[in-house]
């Protein structure tokens, strides 16, 4: 077993204050920069415990404070992603904090080693990507409009009376607009996973987080092929024009392909 | 293989992928991720993050209501009927692009009447695309 010198040594003098704060499982030959910065306040020092031919990407974190603002989520977001873009990694749930360093090594590394070297053998050349889209309200809602009568009727109704004697019409055409949207959101949404289909290995479409999200596609794809998804989704851009802003995001950890104990799935 | 991690705050990832804020951080790293199940001694921390639920997105009266003030306010701004100068130009939108588009339809077909098949068909559909590429 080997663990990292310093942390071993962090961990018996402070148990009570502190803990091993996890973000993800890396090959064992992983190299982290000296002045990588982790969550916490001030950042904790991520390093890597090894075990074997799999690590852990870790970092000391103070517990007598609850993890959980923006900087934290984004140091572990940043520190996963920073990863991702040049080796396979395993991202863990944010949060994850074990005792000391030796119960990272024995307890995560050494217990699950070969699912865990199995799975970053998968994932080596590969990362995720998510594209997120967000409709242009007026395009959108223009587009229904156009190609609903009843939406149109009810438009009219409402603009023809006082605000509360409408109510009725406009709660109706809110749940109009409201149907469309989520239709063309599941057209839209089809037509960039058909897009995506043969330089995404894996795809995963997330629940919108937004009433005017169009497009929330989570996708496995090699590195080396990024300029391919960025071609594919050019060409939506193309098609689409102004009526949604799409973005792409990525190389990032494999967050919606590495589920609890059975990862690549 | 030799690798390393950068600095945090060190600028956007590398490649042509935008670089994520915290709302898209908060939709990746909160539910998704390896949990071990020898959870005895791994422990998630107490999150502080109260604003999940408003993330949510359900369809309820608030939701359609939002929905019909937005139109309301298109419609006031956007989709007036135009004049004449609006109809024959190009970025016409929405509901005026549709009364313009089947007034186009129209015309087409009674120039086709005229001239026969081919030729002012492929012209009306030219015209039809390049307004939704004006979109």
């Amino acid at each position: 077993m080997t663990t990292s010198d310093q942390l071993g040594n962090q961990a018996q003098g402070t148990q009570r204050q502190s803990g091993i704060y996890v973000y993800g499982i890396v090959p064992a030959d992983l190299q982290v920069d000296d002045d990588a910065r982790g969550v916490g306040d001030p950042p904790g020092r991520v390093e890597v415990i090894r075990e074997g031919d799999v690590g852990a990407l870790v970092s000391e974190v103070q517990i007598d404070r609850a993890l959980g603002t923006p900087d934290d989520l984004q140091a572990h977001e940043y520190v996963l992603d920073r990863t991702a873009s040049i080796a396979p990694v395993l991202p863990m749930r944010f949060g994850a904090v074990l005792t000391d360093a030796d119960s990272v090594a024995t307890e995560v590394l050494r217990d699950h080693h070969d699912e865990f070297a199995k799975a970053l053998s998968e994932l080596k050349g590969r990362a995720e990507y998510i594209v997120k889209g967000r409709y242009n309200e007026k395009a959108i809602l223009s587009e229904v409009l156009s190609e609903n009568a009843q939406a149109q009727a009810l438009r009219d109704d409402i603009r023809s009376k006082p605000e509360d004697a409408s109510r009725d019409s406009q709660m109706a055409l809110g749940e109009i607009i409201s149907n469309a949207i989520e239709a063309t959101r599941q057209a839209d949404t089809q037509t960039v996973v058909n897009a995506l289909e043969g330089v995404a290995s894996l795809v995963n479409v997330r629940p919108p987080t937004h009433e005017y999200d169009a497009i929330h596609v989570a996708m496995l794809a090699e590195t080396d092929r990024q300029s391919a998804v960025e071609q594919a989704l050019n060409q939506l851009r193309e098609n689409w024009g102004d009526r949604m802003q799409l973005r792409l995001l990525g190389p990032l950890a494999a967050y919606d392909f590495v589920v609890a104990n059975a990862p690549g799935g | 293989m030799t690798t390393a991690i950068q600095p945090a705050g060190g600028g956007g990832a590398g490649g042509g992928g935008s670089s994520s804020g915290l709302a898209d951080v908060i939709d990746t790293i909160l539910d998704k991720g390896l949990v071990i199940d020898a959870y005895a001694r791994l422990s998630l921390v107490g999150i502080e993050i109260l604003s999940i639920d408003a993330r949510v997105v359900v369809a309820s009266v608030d939701t359609y209501l939002r929905f019909a003030q937005a139109v309301n306010r298109l419609e006031i701004s956007e989709t007036e009927p135009k004049g004449l100068p609006d109809l024959t130009g190009d970025a016409v939108k929405g509901v005026a692009k549709s009364k313009t588009q089947s007034a186009l339809d129209a015309a087409g077909q009674k120039v086709s009447d005229f001239l026969g098949q081919g030729q002012p068909e492929r012209q009306k559909a030219t015209r039809v695309q390049s307004s939704r590429e004006d979109q």
